[in-house]
């Protein structure tokens, strides 16, 4: 029986986390290589409709990382990222699927270390969490 | 400002569902289910919530057109009207009103029906009255007759949702009649056992209990496999059979041969299923079949129909709730349209053409001389026009040219005509022949009946105006009539022309405009102050006893070869509607299904190296198309599916027009093809 | 006209000043929406058939360039009513309301909990359902268990889009984000699970619980349940629920709670 290769996508937003990937990707930091990262503009930008259709088909956790509150290039984009996705989270939750395989998390520009610390655990708890029962799923 | 809520019936299905069209000063802005409705009971299904979006489209046809040349023209009504009358009067005269074939319309009302076939027979003066059932159920009205005595539906829609055993075949239903499978998933969730036995994993499949997959082309083999096991297992109903039925030993014989053994050899139906599903059918108390275009339209489609009748019969499955063979027809009125009598061997209400009293009885009724042939089919029409037999045709709402086996040839009799007239709502590819075309008023236009596939008779009412010039087909079939200086074409209302096919076919006796302002009614409703029998042989057949068929399975009548090694076989999904005339007006259905596309087996796309997407050619015998592949595990290795609603990849450019001998429906479920890598 | 229709035409047109009344009343043996003018005869009105008038309203609106429009609404109407105003689809001063409060029978039947509008003018105020016994189960369940329950259940939906089309507070009638290809694929049946949970987050912040989408799902898949398990979270998340006629959303504002700078219309 072989490893449990969790397949992940995480959201950076272009004026921090990703910058935050970027730089722990350039100090080497080692990281698990099993997510796959997408830039977007905003962590705002990131719609709820994104990490339910990833969900739903079968991967294993979506990860979205925005500007620390306060921080957003764009003001209040990260606050409605903040509202929305505990709502997002609890509908997972009521319809069965596991509410940690969607995070939220705050990265900046400068935290590198952040960045690979966050990444390392997430791909840690979904392991332990196990593959989404929906990748064998037909509808 | 006048907005208003009109209750009409949907123009797409057989499966009847009324809804309010709502109307802001003459315009459709949008459709609310009836929440009181006996068949949707407030839902509808995406057809239905759409059913407004086609109707006020520009490309409406608004004027007569007519040849002239090349070209077409605007004319008036009265030019268009004189030159059809004068160029089938002329031909007529030269060569025989047999050489003129009419075509009527299965999503015409009622109404419509009687006065086209009324048209053919009393005004033109022959029986070449015909329309799309020929391409559809056919094989069930030919089919049931035999066994039962009536081609029709023997229970009812509602009753799905209360059978404990569902044996559905040859229908996709949830994909053709959303509402008739409505009623089958709250079976299911109720507890009923469904079976559904498709060469293709359809959305009922997949919350059936038990699901088989049979090679296209083979039932009557896993049909009479199960009737063999009834009878060899003790487990069909012997008072029934004794006492209600004929020729038990013939079917008995008939079927001995298949063994389940010989069956899965047939069929590839695995034989500890086959066993399970005949115990299952034929021990539950309420069970129902339910069946459509994948029994139907087969080169024995007729002997297929009746070995599920045999079934039924065997079980003692019939004449009670929740029980029957319950064939699903597709078009909202084809029902209709065959009670109308727009058959070239059926007066209205099934009263036979070639029975002398029957003639004497119409003669009589209509004040004219009758011809006394039975008429070509519409099927046949073609190939004899092609050879120059047929000489005229007036279509009404009928696209052959998506919709008939063999496209090619099609084409070749419509252009052999001397005369081609056509009336429709939208230019089509059949139009485009056409010497004389009409504008027809929609349903959403005009006042009538529609008679679903349970033979509920539900009305059509007017809700808005039609566009332009476009005449309601009562009025084209009407004028004409007169013009042809034929008697019994004074009529003001579709009413009153329900009142006298109301008088003419005892079936639909009680059935009148004011009494369906307040009750459901059902044919055979024969009296004033009956509401109608909802289930059918309750009690006994009309004609004494049912008959068993001692069918055998024969092969198609083209198998894969070759040069065309896989088996094509064609159909429908959720958000188009046949030809497309309607649906690929609509935004919403379009934007579901925009694109032709042939289902293939992953497997096989694999070993021809087709990735989803990919363009393809499919190839027949006919000719050849290229659409997008789509791949699935849902269709079996060696089969490819092919959607017939999209002229520009139409799949009948490549089926075979062979015909079943005794309905003459063609065999779109099979034929041979081979697709590659466009 | 029944005695229901001339208390109804009475108090819209005469007490309310309304120029127009929708309501659902007797025609052709079914019971039909009804939008009637001043002056005209209201007909056999009925009350116990559940139309969810503001839906309807919703499709004529656009059309009826002025006057005032009366409306026969339940508490559930009433509150898609406050949502709908809220993000300016309707304009309040235009819309009148005749209360209707609904029977024993239908509040159980929706499991309301709130079942009685601001001003009752027909029928008798009853208690509100205890709850709904089915979210209870689902809430029990272990996660395992919820997961195979729900895609049971969407395995059966058939695309109809009855669930948006009847749904009072969804008005985004030509961009349905459903329809968007990258989301939902074409002709595909059944639509998947992330159709079923994009619309349980759209409706977090609307659903006024009429229980509509539920009637007319022709799969009946338990679509009000559903609902109410996130109106549940919506709760315990923000302290918010639907149907206020001034608490903006909590999805459509800062942190601080002022309303965020985009089109509240969007959904």
């Amino acid at each position: 029986m072989s490893e449990f290769k969790p397949t992940i996508l995480a959201f950076c937003c272009n004026w921090c986390s990703y910058a935050g990937a970027d730089l722990a990707g350039v100090s080497r930091l080692q990281m698990p290589p099993n997510v796959h990262v997408i830039r977007v503009m905003c962590s705002a930008a990131v719609k709820p409709e994104y990490a339910f259709k990833a969900l739903s088909e079968g991967i294993d956790g979506v990860l979205v990382l925005g500007c620390h509150i306060g921080d957003c290039h764009y003001l209040t984009g990260n606050h409605r990222t903040k509202k929305r996705f505990p709502v997002a989270q609890r509908i997972l939750k009521d319809v069965g699927i596991d509410e940690r395989r969607l995070r939220l998390d705050w990265v900046s520009a400068a935290e590198g270390e952040k960045f690979q610390q966050v990444i390392t655990e997430f791909v840690s708890d979904i392991k332990k969490i196990g593959p989404n029962p929906l990748r064998e799923v037909k509808m | 400002m006048s907005v208003k809520h009109v209750l009409t019936t949907c123009p797409y299905c057989g499966c009847g569902c009324n809804f309010y069209l709502q109307v802001v000063d003459g315009r459709l802005v949008g459709v609310i289910p009836c929440k009181t409705d006996v068949i949707g009971q407030g839902r509808l299904c995406i057809k239905g919530y759409n059913a407004h979006a086609f109707v006020q489209h520009p490309d409406r046809l608004t004027h007569p057109l007519v040849r002239d040349g090349s070209q077409m023209r605007k004319a008036s009504w009265d030019e268009a009207l004189d030159r059809v009358v004068s160029e089938i009067k002329r031909i007529s005269s030269k060569y025989g009103p047999d050489s003129v074939a009419v075509f009527s319309s299965a999503k015409f009302t009622n109404e419509e029906n009687y006065l086209v076939q009324k048209l053919a027979r009393v005004a033109i003066g022959t029986n070449n009255i015909d329309h799309c059932a020929r391409l559809c159920h056919a094989s069930t009205v030919a089919g049931l007759v035999y066994s039962f005595g009536s081609g029709a539906m023997t229970n009812s829609i509602p009753e799905f949702e209360d059978a404990d055993c569902l044996l559905v075949t040859g229908s996709n239903t949830l994909e053709t009649h959303p509402m008739i499978g409505a009623r089958m998933v709250r079976a299911i969730d109720r507890g009923a056992k469904a079976i559904v036995v498709d060469p293709r994993e359809t959305p009922l499949s997949r919350i059936a209990h038990i699901s088989l997959h049979q090679r296209p082309g083979t039932d009557i083999a896993w049909i009479d496999g199960i009737a063999r096991i009834i009878i060899t297992e003790n487990l069909y109903d012997k008072e029934f059979v004794e006492t209600r039925t004929a020729k038990f030993e013939e079917l008995k014989s008939a079927v001995e041969e298949y063994t389940p053994e010989r069956v899965e050899a047939i069929s590839g139906i695995p034989k500890d299923k086959l066993v399970e599903v005949a115990r299952l059918y034929a021990r539950s108390k309420k069970a129902m079949i339910a069946y459509a275009m994948g029994v139907t339209q087969h080169s024995n489609g007729t002997e297929i129909v009746r070995s599920l009748a045999n079934l039924a019969m065997l079980c003692g499955h019939i004449g009670k709730e929740s029980s029957g063979v319950n064939p699903l027809r597709g078009q909202n009125n084809v029902q209709g349209s065959c009670d109308a009598g727009a058959l070239p061997n059926y007066y209205p209400g099934y009263q036979s053409v070639a029975a002398p009293e029957m003639k004497a009885k119409f003669e009589k009724a209509w004040n004219k001389q009758l011809p006394e042939k039975p008429g070509v089919t519409l099927t046949e029409a073609f190939e004899l026009a092609a050879k120059g037999q047929i000489k005229a045709i007036i279509s009404f709402g009928e696209n052959a040219m998506v919709s008939d086996p063999d496209i090619t040839h099609v084409e070749k009799g419509i252009r052999n005509l001397e005369f081609f007239a056509a009336a429709d709502i939208f230019n089509t590819e059949t139009t485009k022949f056409a010497h004389v075309i009409l504008p027809a008023a929609c349903y959403a236009e005009k006042d009538g009946t529609f008679t679903c596939t349970d033979r509920k008779v539900r009305r059509v009412r007017k809700a808005v105006d039609a566009p332009g010039e476009a005449w309601p087909d009562w009025k084209i079939a009407c004028e004409l009539g007169k013009r042809f200086g034929a008697p019994g074409f004074d009529f003001s209302s579709p009413a009153q022309v329900m009142d006298e096919f109301a008088s003419v076919a005892p079936i639909y006796a009680g059935i009148s405009f004011d009494r369906l302002e307040k009750e459901i009614l059902t044919w055979p409703c024969t009296a004033k102050d009956q509401p109608g029998a909802r289930i059918l042989h309750v009690g006994g057949f009309k004609m004494g006893r049912g008959a068993f068929a001692p069918v055998k399975h024969a092969d198609p009548a083209e198998m894969p070869s070759a040069e065309y090694p896989m088996i094509l076989s064609t159909g429908r999904n959720l958000f188009q509607y046949h030809t497309g005339t309607m649906t690929r007006k609509s935004p919403k259905l379009e934007r579901e299904a925009p694109v032709p596309y042939v289902e293939m087996n992953d497997a096989d796309a694999r070993r021809m190296k087709v990735a989803e997407g990919d363009r393809v050619r499919v190839s027949s015998k006919r000719g050849n198309i290229t659409l997008v592949a789509r791949v699935t595990r849902n269709i079996m290795p060696g089969v490819l599916f092919i959607p017939f609603h999209y002229a520009e990849a139409a799949a009948n450019m490549l089926t075979n027009p062979a015909l079943d001998p005794i309905a003459k429906i063609p065999e779109y479920k099979v034929c041979a093809a081979k697709v590659e890598k466009a | 006209m029944n005695d229901l229709g001339r208390k109804l035409a009475k108090i819209a047109f005469e007490e309310r000043k309304a120029d127009y009344l929708l309501a659902a009343r007797d025609e052709s043996g079914n019971v039909a929406p009804a939008f009637v003018s001043k002056g005209e005869d209201v007909g056999d009105v009925r009350m116990d058939v559940p139309y969810q008038l503001v839906m309807v309203l919703t499709k004529l609106y656009p059309w009826i360039g002025k006057g005032k429009i009366a409306v026969v609404a339940r508490r559930c109407d009433e509150k898609a009513l406050n949502e709908l105003t809220k993000r300016g689809i309707f304009d309040a001063e235009r819309i009148v309301k005749v209360g209707l409060a609904c029977s024993k029978e239908q509040i159980a039947k929706c499991r309301c909990d709130d079942p009685v509008p601001s001003k009752v003018d027909f029928g008798e105020p009853q208690k509100g359902a205890a709850s709904d016994e089915l979210a209870g189960k689902l809430l029990k369940m272990t996660g395992e268990e919820r997961l195979k329950f729900w895609v049971r259940q969407f395995r059966k939906c058939n695309k109809c889009f009855g669930c948006t089309t009847n749904c009072p507070v969804c008005f985004c009638d030509h961009a349905c984000v459903l329809e968007e290809r990258e989301l939902v694929a074409e002709k595909s049946i059944p639509p998947g699970l992330a159709f079923h949970l994009v619309r349980s987050f759209h409706m977090a912040d609307k659903c006024i619980e009429c229980g509509e989408c539920e009637r007319s799902c022709p799969a009946d898949i338990p679509l009000l349940t559903l609902r109410k398990l996130v109106k549940k979270d919506m709760k315990e998340l923000y302290n918010y629920a639907p149907g206020n006629e001034k608490a903006i959303s909590p999805l459509l504002t800062t942190l601080e709670g002022d309303k965020l700078e985009d089109d509240s219309n969007v959904c």
